[in-house]
């Protein structure tokens, strides 16, 4: 398939999830209204705590958006599998003479973007509500760094949905890591407030880079280039290692008959 | 549906097909065991032999019927031609690519069309679907309007495309699911079950367009546990139970295993098993099946004597309330009730009783 031909069937399987996620009340809950109730707590805990500063405010709506994103990107990607599991499409998809990769990677990016609209209703509802200012230190770099935290959090996402393609009650593994990732990605505690043994496991996670682009870019006192530099890098490794697992995960699946449990 | 096949834009021929005297479908040997385990607190490993040892071939441009009772093994022979299950053992190839190893040759040249509710995505459109569907099979976008607008013309979906599926009643559904399955122009169409659960007229307009399918040089494999859809729509049928081939070749050949035989349908009304056991033991009946309705019960009686052994057979049956009697000549289903019974472990008898 020419890079033409694989660019476009990726772009339109996310333009797909895209809208399958909104006909569907609980990505529109998940996505748009959980992370401003985040937003709310943190806006008034930031308050109470830091005396409600724009920046001190801005830093916890872009906290709440990206918790909403990664919650979006866990369920979302591994929601659509076990959604497609039961609506007995997952079967068509594997078997389409389509590299099944290209497929799923179209799903988790549509999932991570449809999560981005939630940072965005965030710092809306920061700004109507709370007086937020909207400032980006450096605005040229913003877009960069929000690509990056696309296509890392996309890439995690996509490593995390062959299980789902495999078990079919990953569910409960997607419930476990949706609290743990908010702290330890340092989403809305800083990093430097979380145990030293902490630090590396966050050092292998999108979110904890994707946060700390978009905040550089926002908040920060430089161009955040390591945290883009470390998105993409962690989203070539979550690529490569989603294939390999992706390989074993099909060759299993045809093995055990898993595809068509529901 | 209509059955104006000849409309659709065909793909070019794709290289590396088979000869056309070389199969278009191949299945050696196939076996597949499921590995499983019962019990909840202690689990106990089981295996289940779905299907053990098929061996047939289909010819190119041929409607080859797999025919079966529940549970017989259809759908997991179909699942591991179309790539979607490895064999325990066996080989199998489609248009001379094997299934285990050449997958993405495999789905490139097939089609796969299942009965039932499942396979769409329900809160969009079918035009939707099959737009979605004709990225994922590579469908060249330059001709994915016109190819899509001609499967909906084929499949009598035209004007309601554009409503979402989950509205859609269950007759449109499945051929929502034939156009799905032919956006890709495959060269080998697999139809699971694509009748189960249609009203007559929509089945009868199903098996037009498989029939069209067929005349447009299509090979199908179409499985079914409806004896008529075979007869009516298969060139050649086999008959497959507890996952073993126990017949194959034309509707009158399958037939021709009873022909010699006489039916004798008894209309009874609560027919005491003891009066069924005293049928089975006669020396002149070959086997007794029943067919349970509203408030009596069918005994289908083969027999190599003619219409005369029915006074004995009443006679059998003591004092049980009987009402219409009618002795006539085998038919396929009759052939097809002989198969799955005189092949069946008990459970398999059962079964085969109660599909009459």
């Amino acid at each position: 398939m020419s890079a033409g031909r694989t660019l476009r069937l990726i772009g339109y399987v996310t333009w797909f999830n895209v809208r399958m996620l909104l006909v569907s009340e609980f990505f529109v809950l998940l996505t748009f209204i959980s992370p401003l109730i985040f937003a709310t707590l943190a806006f008034f805990l930031f308050r109470l705590g830091h005396g409600g500063s724009g920046q001190t405010l801005l830093y916890a709506a872009l906290g709440s958006g990206m918790m909403g994103v990664w919650s979006t990107t866990l369920f979302g990607c591994g929601g659509a599998i076990a959604w497609q599991r039961w609506e007995g499409t997952l079967e068509l998809l594997v078997n389409a003479p389509t590299r099944y990769d290209f497929i799923l990677a179209g799903q988790t990016f549509g999932a991570v973007i449809f999560g981005f609209y939630g940072i965005v209703t965030t710092i809306v509802w920061g700004m109507v509500l709370f007086g937020m200012p909207l400032q980006a230190t450096f605005p040229l770099v913003l877009p960069l760094s929000l690509f990056a935290a696309v296509i890392s959090l996309g890439a995690l996402g996509m490593l995390i949905a062959t299980l789902f393609v495999l078990y079919r009650h990953a569910n409960a593994l997607g419930n476990l890591l949706e609290y743990p990732i908010w702290l330890v990605a340092g989403l809305l505690v800083p990093l430097t407030r979380l145990p030293d043994w902490i630090q590396p496991v966050s050092w292998v996670l999108a979110p904890t880079w994707g946060m700390e682009a978009i905040r550089g870019a926002t908040l920060g006192d430089a161009p955040p280039w390591l945290a883009i530099g470390m998105c993409v890098v962690l989203a070539g490794a979550y690529y490569v290692l989603a294939r390999v697992v992706l390989v074993y995960v099909l060759d299993k699946a045809r093995r055990d008959a898993s595809l068509a449990l529901r | 549906m209509t059955g104006d096949h000849a409309s659709l834009p065909h793909a070019p021929t794709r290289p590396g097909s088979p000869s056309a005297d070389a199969p278009a479908i191949e299945a050696i040997d196939l076996v597949r065991i499921y590995h499983t385990h019962v019990g909840v607190i202690r689990r106990r490993p089981l295996d289940v032999e779905a299907v053990r040892g098929v061996t047939f071939d289909v010819r190119p441009g041929e409607l080859f019927g797999l025919l079966g009772p529940n549970g017989a093994g259809k759908t997991t022979t179909i699942k591991m031609l179309i790539t979607l299950l490895l064999p325990t053992s066996g080989s199998a190839r489609v248009m001379g690519f094997d299934v285990v190893r050449e997958t993405t040759e495999v789905r490139r040249r097939i089609g796969y069309v299942f009965g039932g509710d499942r396979g769409l995505y329900d809160r969009v459109s079918g035009l939707d679907n099959l737009r979605y569907f004709a990225e994922l099979y590579g469908v060249d976008p330059r001709q994915r309007d016109r190819r899509i607008a001609a499967l909906l013309e084929l499949v009598g979906l035209t004007g309601r495309e554009k409503e979402k599926v989950e509205g859609y009643s269950r007759g449109m559904r499945q051929r929502l699911h034939i156009a799905r399955g032919l956006l890709h122009d495959p060269e080998v169409i697999f139809m699971d079950e694509p009748s189960i659960g249609l009203d007559p007229i929509g089945a009868r307009e199903l098996r037009q367009t498989v029939r069209s399918l067929v005349d447009a040089g299509k090979t199908v494999l179409l499985t079914t546990h409806y004896m008529f859809e075979a007869d009516a729509l298969c060139d050649r049928i086999a008959v497959i139970n507890d996952g073993h081939i126990v017949a194959s070749g034309t509707g009158s050949d399958l037939k021709s295993a009873v022909l010699n035989r006489t039916i004798v349908e008894i209309e009874t009304f609560g027919v005491a098993p003891e009066a069924i056991d005293r049928l089975r033991r006669d020396p002149e009946v070959i086997a007794v099946n029943t067919e349970e309705r509203d408030q009596s019960q069918i005994l289908l009686i083969q027999s190599e004597r003619g219409p005369e052994i029915t006074q004995r057979l009443l006679g059998s049956l003591g004092d049980t309330r009987v009402g219409k009697v009618v002795a006539r000549e085998p038919t396929l289903e009759d052939a097809y009730v002989h198969l799955i019974a005189s092949t069946s472990s008990t459970d398999g008898a059962d079964r085969a009783a109660a599909l009459g």
